[in-house]
């Protein structure tokens, strides 16, 4: 695969100067050789949220489903390790309607992440949870966050995480990523969960 | 770590799984199981892959399949999607609690007002008044951009720019080429710089905060059955309200589209009738001081925008997509998210467009001193001069086939110098807003439609923005409007 760095300055010219500078993503740091934790789930669940907290880059974040259509790649530092963190376009199933949805699939199938971090949003787990078990399925290292907590539990939503995390036998972490909660705990497990793996 | 969840379909549907699994012996990066459903419900792209790894075998696999199907009266993927929804619920009954308190609040209350056409459409005309207009019309278009230009540029920067490079420099051609009337930096970076970045900077600080509220999903309830007449969804609605932005983030943008002939009317809509925001910004600006011409050009774009969609809906083959979105809680925009957002947008789209302005620049001064720019003007002064307009305007649209906001621009400069009537404003600004893209969203078409459908579609704008042009001057005359 070509890296974007990698080209010659002339055809990073000639792309400029035509505005097909395709290089596919909003952000695409130089990853080479790093181990790939994936985040993936439905759309407007906060995936580019975290995304941007793990790597400190900033790709296109809104309240709307639809918000990212490229994969991204950036480098995220978790434990004492530097990975790959892969933003992905929402998909509701692992059986694809969309384009989009099909690019996050195809990257599942061919890259082989350490990790695949299925981000969900906890006020519609029940809608949600039928991609987890999807993935646990496929032989998947899923880890499964339930992020925008907030709203859930202002919806009068309680959550018996543990309880969760045994009945699926995956690691399960809740988060509240737009305030930046859960997150030193949501590191401390995928390190955990990637070096035991 | 307990042990995964491992749970069980019905009889039927497992026998079929392990007689699939039997049948493949390839490598897969899924797992078997997981790819036996996959094939259950006949997944395309799956069936493909299978097919091409296990050859002969396949027919066995297919059998498999079709003679699952027959066992049931609705789609195995319903009856396999039923079972997993049971266990989740069997799961989520023991894990989670739901104490029903305040279901009412305000954002619920506000959310029903955006969707019901009776107050969401004067909800939807507010936004676009106060978003749009004022904020990015008379405010970025307005004032910041009367600001850079005339305090900045016009008063310190050309003057002294093309004091040294006169002075200095002892070559004519070398000193046109950075200064004067079509210089880098005179031409090129002051476009860029004071007509379109506070421009497209103002809109996208308003997009996202409207982005960030959750206004957008609403939005496309709204319009739903308006953009089902155009072969669209609701749906469509972000690819075409982000297009105001820049048509060429849109275009990409239309990849959420579910179907092909979705994406393609989306694509040939956005190049034809969305102006970007640096073109409607320099439009509106020129227009504002004509309410009536305004008008003119608003009600012009909507029909060409409905008329166009709706015959492409006829003539394209297909169904009538279905229209299924979520849409999320509203929420209060957080500042920090929509200045990053703001900021990143306009450098995407700076970085972008200075590399064109300065290529422009330096193909317009290629073109001049070579003469082959005169040339081509006068071939282009016929068709200008047909659509009612005067010469002049042949310079205007020959930048417009470069960059239409290139173009837009250049016709905010003869609207100042005074040269063109409303009317001819209107009939200006109409057809080169109809115009063909811009050259990166020419190539964005190129790379998201396939190069054919792409030349089709601009040599399909490039006529139909003529006689578009054609017809409103014409119609203009005989109802006497802006006479």
């Amino acid at each position: 695969m070509e890296y974007c760095q990698d080209r010659p300055w002339y055809k990073k010219l000639i792309a400029t100067l035509l505005g097909i500078n395709n290089c596919d993503g909003e952000v695409n740091q130089n990853t080479q050789g790093l181990e790939k934790i994936a985040l993936v789930g439905s759309p407007n669940v906060g995936k580019s949220v975290l995304f941007n907290i793990l790597t400190g880059a900033y790709v296109t974040v809104s309240n709307y489903p639809g918000t990212t259509v490229e994969v991204s790649r950036g480098r995220g530092k978790i434990g004492n390790k530097e990975y790959e963190i892969i933003d992905t376009p929402g998909m509701y199933s692992l059986m694809c309607i969309t384009e989009e949805e099909k690019v996050t699939r195809e990257l599942l199938l061919r890259e082989s992440p350490k990790a695949v971090i299925h981000v969900i949003d906890a006020k519609n787990i029940q809608r949600m949870l039928p991609l987890t078990i999807q993935l646990i399925e496929s032989g998947l290292p899923v880890i499964l966050v339930l992020n925008i907590m907030d709203e859930a539990e202002r919806m009068g939503l309680k959550i018996n995480v543990a309880k969760l995390e045994k009945d699926l036998g995956i690691p399960v972490i809740p988060t509240i990523a737009a305030l930046n909660k859960g997150i030193d705990t949501l590191k401390e497990r995928i390190g955990r969960y990637v070096t035991a793996a | 770590m307990s042990q995964q969840l491992n749970f069980k379909y019905d009889e039927i549907i497992e026998k079929s799984i392990s007689d699939i699994i039997d049948n493949l012996k390839g490598e897969y990066v899924l797992s078997k199981r997981a790819m036996a459903l996959l094939l259950l419900q006949e997944d395309e792209d799956i069936i493909e892959k299978v097919k091409e790894t296990e050859r002969n075998n396949y027919d066995k696999i297919s059998e498999i399949i079709s003679r699952t199907k027959e066992k049931y009266d609705k789609p195995l993927s319903y009856v396999i999607a039923l079972s997993r929804q049971k266990v989740i619920e069997d799961i989520t009954n023991k894990v989670v609690t739901k104490d029903e308190k305040n279901k009412n609040n305000i954002s619920n209350f506000l959310s029903k007002l955006t969707m019901n056409p009776i107050t969401g459409i004067p909800i939807l005309l507010l936004v676009i008044y106060f978003g749009l207009y004022k904020f990015v019309g008379e405010f970025g278009a307005g004032t910041v951009v009367d600001f850079l230009e005339t305090r900045i540029f016009e008063a310190y920067v050309n003057p002294w720019v093309n004091g040294i490079v006169n002075s200095v420099i002892p070559w004519k051609w070398l000193q046109d080429l950075i200064a004067n009337d079509y210089g880098i930096i005179t031409l090129g970076i002051r476009y860029a710089a004071a007509i379109v970045l506070p421009i497209v900077g103002t809109f996208f600080f308003a997009f996202s905060i409207i982005e960030d509220s959750g206004y957008l999903p609403r939005l496309a309830m709204l319009v739903d059955r308006v953009f089902k007449k155009i072969g669209l969804n609701g749906r469509a609605v972000i690819p075409m309200t982000l297009g105001f932005g820049c048509d060429t983030m849109a275009t990409m943008v239309s990849r959420t589209l579910e179907t092909k002939r979705e994406r393609i009317i989306a694509t040939l809509l956005l190049a034809l009738a969305i102006p970007c925001s640096a073109q409607l910004g320099v439009i509106l600006a020129l227009l504002s001081g004509e309410p009536k011409a305004l008008l003119v050009w608003i009600i012009f774009m909507v029909f060409v925008f409905l008329f166009i969609g709706y015959l492409t809906s006829k003539i394209m083959p297909g169904e009538g997509p279905s229209f299924y979105m979520e849409v999320p809680p509203l929420r209060l925009p957080k500042l920090t998210n929509i200045l990053t957002k703001t900021y990143t947008r306009m450098q995407w789209y700076f970085v972008e467009i200075v590399p064109l302005f300065i290529f422009a620049s330096v193909l317009i001064w290629f073109g001049n001193i070579t003469g082959l720019f005169d040339v081509l003007i006068n071939m282009l002064k016929p068709a200008v001069n047909m659509i009612g307009l005067p010469d002049d305007v042949a310079t205007v649209f020959l930048f417009g086939f470069f960059r239409r906001d290139y173009g837009a621009a250049g016709l905010y400069d003869l609207q100042q110098a005074g040269i063109l009537s409303p009317r001819q404003l209107v009939v200006a600004a109409a057809t080169l807003t109809l115009f063909v893209p811009c050259v990166a969203q020419f190539a964005m078409m190129i790379k998201e439609r396939g190069a054919k459908t792409a030349v089709l579609m601009g040599i399909f704008i490039l006529i139909f923005s003529f006689i578009a042009g054609f017809v409103l001057n014409w119609m203009l005359g005989i109802f006497g409007v802006l006479a």
